[in-house]
């Protein structure tokens, strides 16, 4: 075991060179040491390597002649970067969706051509210290406004660690993690909304993610969030984990590989337990900016213990300890900055128990980086043989300073 | 035993603390290929980024994270050119020193007198302009001297053991450039004052520096895709003004550029876009070179 601490410690030294001005690092290290006695504390383990005052960023080497009464801007500089992104769909609908295919994403009532308002997000997200940074997730929609998500990132810790915490989307699979205005296609697959949530799976709690000292991207997640599955209204406390991995594949490709696993407390010795698996291949010559995405997941729900009067709350209608899966596979072709085409397919729990299939077909124009228009079309088949088309025309635009989206 | 196992494999990935070189890790090839002048054997480089891509455009790929997170220094362009792709990045590589205003940070364009900075009122409707300034300064060897000295000012800073090696190094890089630079002027100076039309404003410090003008760009503005109308009017400028040639970096699309050349008979020259963009741009000086060439042969 000592071992393993011994290397753990070799592994995770982030500083390995740099001795400062003629000290080398032992002499350092013990004179952090004496003054830590002195002061009665112990050696701070973050941001090794930080001298006080650094700011990484030099004045020019000209001669500062300084400024009469100070920086104007002083507040505009200390502003978090803030941004609105709002959607909005015309929906159309063969089915009685609300009865018969319940999910979250925007429908209309059967045979009615329906303007819906989806959702205006607005992020707030700024470095809170020289330890952590915020992201606020704030969403309203027509039911009202509510915190989407509001974490805290730390920045250094130790040994590769990185913990978030506050109200975060859970770390199961590749789609849940996003927000929907990154999605590829307009809605969230049924199976995702049936089976995780509704929404994006998410609550208040804490998630510790791990960065493995491999030569490739290895990141391991294990959180404890309290969460709403599928259309529950209450919480339940949850363990999630997750292994997130990325490969390059030759030069112009790179696969993410994933598993995830939750396990929910249903109460009275119940338990929901949740097993997933997510692929995703993007292919891209790095001297254009055309590409072609290819993604898939698979989530199983297992529900232990419950009483038969228990399941009949759930929604889709379900055996008290059955298994219940689901998933899609996507493919997106975007042919050039302004066009991205996607076909899916995607199989879930019906609402009556069965599989319902359905299959969609998406066309995106993207007059700039920050609008998208899409039209997507489907065909969903229930599980007695019901089926019906369905059809999305959704807008979409983003304005302010937006962080980027990860991978 | 499956802790020992555990425990090898750590230290196999572990940093070796004996090898004394500084990992730098920089967005683009062009601020790699000044580490590497700056640097010497004392420095480890590898760029973020190819010669060949767009830069505004690079994948967020979380591989690229693993290289950030042993980086003893990150150099960005800064002035939001790599604002789609960098913060994600650094985020995942935990290392808190190459945050933004971490102590092994450099932001090059710190060190360059920024052209293009808005002066009024700044919105969308402008485009996807560069609201800080622009960024693309890459291309004048006078922007490279100052960054290639903070450079060498921060590599000293780090390791003050080889503080005379990184001033040796610049020093000599810039005597190297400045024997280039009176090379490149008796080809450039006869071409004074021609005209060209480029793509995107990537061209404003190599316009600046070489005195060739800009009698439009083929984008009306930035990142918007020139309509039918914009192009009409850059055959329009290109006959008129006798302009020969129209530059655009082989990572666009060349589509609109044709039209025009095929309209007006002046040469669409596909240019590398940084040091790495063609094969025989693989040093700074070279890359300047090869600008140099393809483009005084096109105005000539």
């Amino acid at each position: 075991m000592h071992w393993l601490i011994v290397a753990s410690l070799l592994a995770a030294n982030p500083d390995p060179a740099a001795p400062s001005e003629g000290a080398t690092p032992e002499e350092k290290k013990k004179l952090e040491e004496e003054i830590a006695k002195e002061l009665g504390a112990q050696p701070q383990p973050t941001a090794p390597g930080q001298p006080a005052g650094a700011t990484g960023r030099p004045s020019p080497p000209q001669a500062d002649p300084g400024q009469l009464g100070g920086s104007p801007f002083a507040r505009l500089l200390l502003l978090p970067d803030i941004s609105a992104v709002g959607s909005a769909a015309l929906a159309w609908n063969r089915l009685d969706v609300e009865a018969l295919s319940p999910r979250g994403d925007p429908f209309a009532p059967a045979h009615t051509l329906q303007p819906i308002f989806q959702e205006l997000e607005l992020g707030v997200q700024a470095v809170v210290d020289p330890y952590a940074r915020a992201d606020v997730f704030l969403a309203f929609s027509e039911e009202g406004a509510e915190v989407e998500e509001a974490y805290l990132t730390t920045l250094g810790l130790p040994f590769w660690f990185q913990v978030r915490a506050g109200k975060l989307f859970a770390p199961f699979g590749r789609l849940n993690q996003q927000h929907p205005h990154t999605f590829d296609f307009v809605d969230r697959p049924l199976a995702l909304a049936r089976l995780l949530s509704v929404e994006s799976l998410g609550g208040p709690g804490l998630d510790v993610a791990w960065l493995a000292p491999t030569p490739w991207f290895a990141e391991l997640h294990l959180g404890y969030q309290a969460l709403k599955p599928g259309f529950e209204e209450s919480s339940r406390n949850a363990g999630v984990a997750r292994l997130a991995q990325f490969f390059d594949v030759g030069e112009a490709s790179t696969l993410g590989v994933g598993v995830s696993a939750a396990r929910m407390d249903e109460g009275s010795g119940a338990w929901r337990d949740l097993l997933g698996g997510d692929l995703y291949l993007k292919i891209r010559s790095p001297r254009s900016r055309s590409y072609l995405a290819l993604q898939g997941e698979v989530v199983a729900r297992r529900l232990s213990g419950l009483t038969v009067a228990e399941a009949e709350g759930e929604e889709p209608a379900v055996d008290p300890n059955g298994t219940e899966w689901g998933g899609y596979v996507q493919a997106v072709w975007r042919q050039s900055s302004f066009f991205a085409y996607g076909a899916r397919y995607e199989r879930a729990p019906g609402a009556a128990g069965g599989p319902e299939n359905r299959v969609s077909a998406l066309a995106t124009w993207l007059p700039s980086e920050f609008q998208r228009l899409r039209l997507q079309v489907s065909y969903d088949r229930l599980p007695g043989g019901q089926d019906g088309l369905e059809a999305l025309l959704h807008v979409e635009f983003s304005i302010g300073a937006h962080g980027a989206h990860p991978f | 035993m499956k802790t020992h196992i555990i425990a090898l494999c750590l230290i196999a990935f572990a940093p070796s603390s004996s090898s004394a070189a500084l990992k730098v890790v920089t967005t683009t090839e062009g601020l790699a290929s000044l580490a590497r002048e700056v640097g010497g054997d004392k420095v480890e480089v590898a760029s973020l980024s190819r010669g060949t891509q767009d830069p505004h455009f690079v994948e967020a790929n979380p591989n690229l994270a693993v290289k950030l997170r042993q980086a003893d220094l990150l150099v960005d362009v800064g002035l939001d050119l790599e604002v789609g792709w960098l913060a994600p990045l650094v985020n995942q590589s935990r290392n808190p020193n190459i945050q933004p205003t971490g102590s092994r940070r450099l932001v090059a364009s710190n060190f360059v007198r920024v052209r293009d900075v808005p002066t009024g009122p700044v919105d969308r409707s402008m485009g996807d302009l560069h609201a800080a300034g622009n960024p693309h300064f890459i291309s004048d060897p006078r922007a490279a001297e100052a960054v290639a000295d903070g450079m060498a000012a921060k590599l000293a800073q780090i390791d003050p053991g080889n503080k005379p090696y990184y001033e040796q190094r610049v020093v000599d890089f810039k005597r190297r450039l400045g024997d280039d630079l009176v090379r490149w002027k008796t080809v450039l100076e006869p071409l004074r004052g021609r005209k060209i039309v480029a793509r995107h404003q990537t061209m404003s410090y190599f316009l600046a520096w070489t005195g060739l003008v800009a009698a439009g760009f083929l984008e009306p503005k930035p990142g918007i895709t020139p309509p039918p109308s914009h192009l009409a009017e850059i055959v329009r400028i290109v006959q008129a003004q006798g302009v020969k040639a129209i530059l655009v970096e082989n990572y666009y699309d060349t589509r609109s550029a044709d039209v025009v050349a095929r309209h007006t008979g002046a040469k669409v020259v596909l240019i590398p876009g940084d040091v790495g963009g063609v094969p025989q741009a693989d040093s700074y000086e070279h890359y300047i070179d090869a600008l140099v060439k393809l483009i005084s042969d096109a105005v000539r």
